[in-house]
């Protein structure tokens, strides 16, 4: 039993965040850079927010957007395969993926507004691209047009 | 295959406050442009032999029209998961060199992906599996916008259409008992599509603009993105793989015929209907049957894109993908309202809206100059048309904000011309469309 005590936060440490992206700190874009494994990163001030922006040697890019507050509001992504979309919109994607798979009216899609999220993914193999966004941390006088 | 969806009349839909009888019949949503089966001249005579990449012999002439259908999809799929606005054909496929075959019915059209890929669950046939180069099991994954995803090993089987065969061919064993789960590469986190409920259609064959799959970036461990995979004890990872190693679209490798083909569906009624027989032509230029005839050839870009214009705002991600089951363009307005928490994200106008589009790409003939034509489609209200029997719909429409997909409503009414890349046609070079 004390050794269960003692394993068990351990655990938590080892297995907990590594899991990242919209609506998280801007730290957590780190965790997207050692899953993505860019050949290249590039951050950039944009005034009332902050770029992060890391390319692949495939070509894949993704982009995640900051706001002054330190939130990732928003990411893109673009490339000949889809990008781990768990990791990238982190506990967003389970009303992505829900979205997505409802079966009332036998469908799937591939926009979803969900309250404050908007999810947009399109292309096909070799061309994917798309975004996400919260509507409630785009900062003053950015819209989600910035997001791309 | 970008979206697949939709949904059935079997799907216990509310009556929509819209009635059939508002929904104004109009002649299909495109002018049929009309193959020019005979009287291609010397256009056609002059193609023949750049169709085969030789120039010396010329095969004998064989039977190149496959049919196709429009229809529920396989008997075995239960009534409430066929989808709508997917085309089927059947495909022989064999042991390669022997007459050790199968004939799979219902495998899904898609000219928006490359490779046969066919369902573990129906595959009889034993057929030889490959190895990567690390000596384990090669496996294969190809991912849809959707955030779905199909997985399994590469096996090599000829393939045979019509009278055409492709010899000792690459392809997925989609969902194969047993073998080992797909990677989070391939996932995405996404949902594995690999039964016949959630695929809807026994197998996929892309017959899209490219040879391969994934192509010369799969070649090299500096741009491989992960398309395939070497699956050892200890799981699976991305490996590069040949390009002769890769899935390959069989219509190049067949011995004639091989610069293209012709996704033919005749043009349907508005309310649509119940099923539509088509024909998927092997070759362009190289026999009677598949003159370009007035279609105008565009060429898409190295991704296999277009530009479509649409109110003064250029999409330079568009694409025509049959595998795709709708229109799927834009987003909701006043004029194309979303259909609400029955269809969320489809649109479902008053009455049926038509619209005009510019698709535009350069000359695949190598003179630079962009080709422009004006696309002319239409959109009625998506519950309407669930309500209906109806399996084909030339005007079922959703939202997609980033670019035009112009899916297989847009096939109906006009032959599409797809030229595949490097192959060699009357209208030039590929990748290209022509319609």
């Amino acid at each position: 039993m004390r050794t269960a005590m003692l394993v068990l936060p351990m655990l938590f440490a080892i297995a907990a965040p590594s899991r990242a992206a919209l609506g998280d700190a801007e730290a957590s874009v780190g965790a997207d850079e050692q899953r993505f494994l860019p050949t290249e990163t590039k951050v950039s001030d944009h005034g009332p927010y902050r770029l992060h922006e890391m390319t692949r040697g495939d070509g894949s890019v993704i982009r995640e957007y900051v706001n002054g507050a330190g939130q990732v509001f928003g990411v893109s992504w673009k490339g000949p395969v889809l990008p781990d979309l768990s990791q990238l919109l982190g506990t967003h994607f389970a009303a992505f993926h829900n979205n997505a798979r409802q079966k009332a009216g036998r469908r799937r899609i591939a926009v979803v507004h969900s309250g404050d999220l908007v999810v947009e993914s399109a292309g096909r193999p070799r061309a994917f691209f798309g975004r996400a966004y919260l509507n409630s941390m785009l900062p003053a006088g950015v819209t989600e047009e910035t997001v791309q | 295959m970008s979206f697949r969806a939709v949904a059935l009349r079997a799907v216990a839909f509310e009556a929509p406050a819209i009635s059939n009888a508002v929904l104004i019949a109009r002649a299909a949503g495109v002018a049929a442009l009309g193959l020019a089966l005979a009287g291609c001249g010397s256009t056609t005579a002059s193609s023949s032999n750049l169709g085969t990449g030789t120039s010396t012999t010329t095969p004998a002439p064989v039977n190149n029209v496959q049919p196709i259908i429009v229809d529920s999809g396989p008997a075995a799929l239960p009534a409430e998961d066929a989808n709508v606005d997917v085309a089927f054909t059947t495909v022989t496929i064999c042991v390669p060199g022997t007459s050790t075959c199968q004939s799979i019915d219902h495998v899904a059209v898609d000219t928006g992906s490359t490779g046969l890929r066919i369902l573990g669950s129906v595959l009889t046939l034993n057929l030889t599996r490959a190895t990567a180069s690390t000596g384990a099991p090669l496996a294969n994954c190809v991912q849809y916008a959707d955030n779905t995803f199909q997985w399994g090993p590469v096996a090599a089987a000829d393939i045979k259409l019509a009278g055409e065969v492709a010899s000792s061919v690459p392809i997925q064993i989609a969902g194969a008992p047993g073998f080992t789960a797909a990677p989070v590469a391939c996932s995405a986190g996404g949902t594995e599509v690999d039964d016949l409920v959630d695929l809807g259609a026994n197998g996929l064959l892309g017959v899209g603009l490219f040879r391969q799959d994934c192509g010369s970036a799969c070649t090299s461990a500096a741009t491989n993105p992960g398309v395939y995979f070497s699956c050892g004890p200890f799981g699976c990872t991305a490996t590069t793989a040949t390009l002769a190693q890769q899935l390959q679209n069989p219509v190049w490798m067949f011995a004639q015929d091989n610069n293209g083909l012709i996704i033919d569906l005749p043009a349907i009624a508005a309310t649509g209907q119940l099923t539509v027989s088509g024909s998927m032509i092997f070759g362009i230029g190289t026999q009677s049957n598949n003159g370009l005839g007035a279609a105008k050839a565009q060429a898409s870009d190295d991704l296999g894109n277009l530009t479509t214009t649409y109110n003064g705002t250029a999409y330079n991600q568009s694409f025509i993908d049959s595998g795709s089951n709708g229109l799927f363009f834009l987003t909701a307005t006043a004029t194309l309202p979303d259909c609400g928490s029955q269809a969320p994200g489809f649109y479902c106008p008053a009455t049926v809206v038509s619209l005009t589009a510019i698709n535009s790409g350069p000359n695949p003939s190598g003179s630079g100059a962009q080709v422009s034509q004006n696309v002319a489609f239409s959109v009625a209200n998506a519950l309407v048309l669930f309500n209906t029997p109806n399996y084909a719909f030339n005007d079922l429409a959703a939202e997609n904000p980033g670019a035009f997909d112009w899916g297989l409503p847009f096939f109906f009414g006009r032959p599409v011309f797809i030229g595949i890349e490097s192959q060699v046609s009357a209208a030039g070079v590929g990748p290209y469309w022509a319609y």
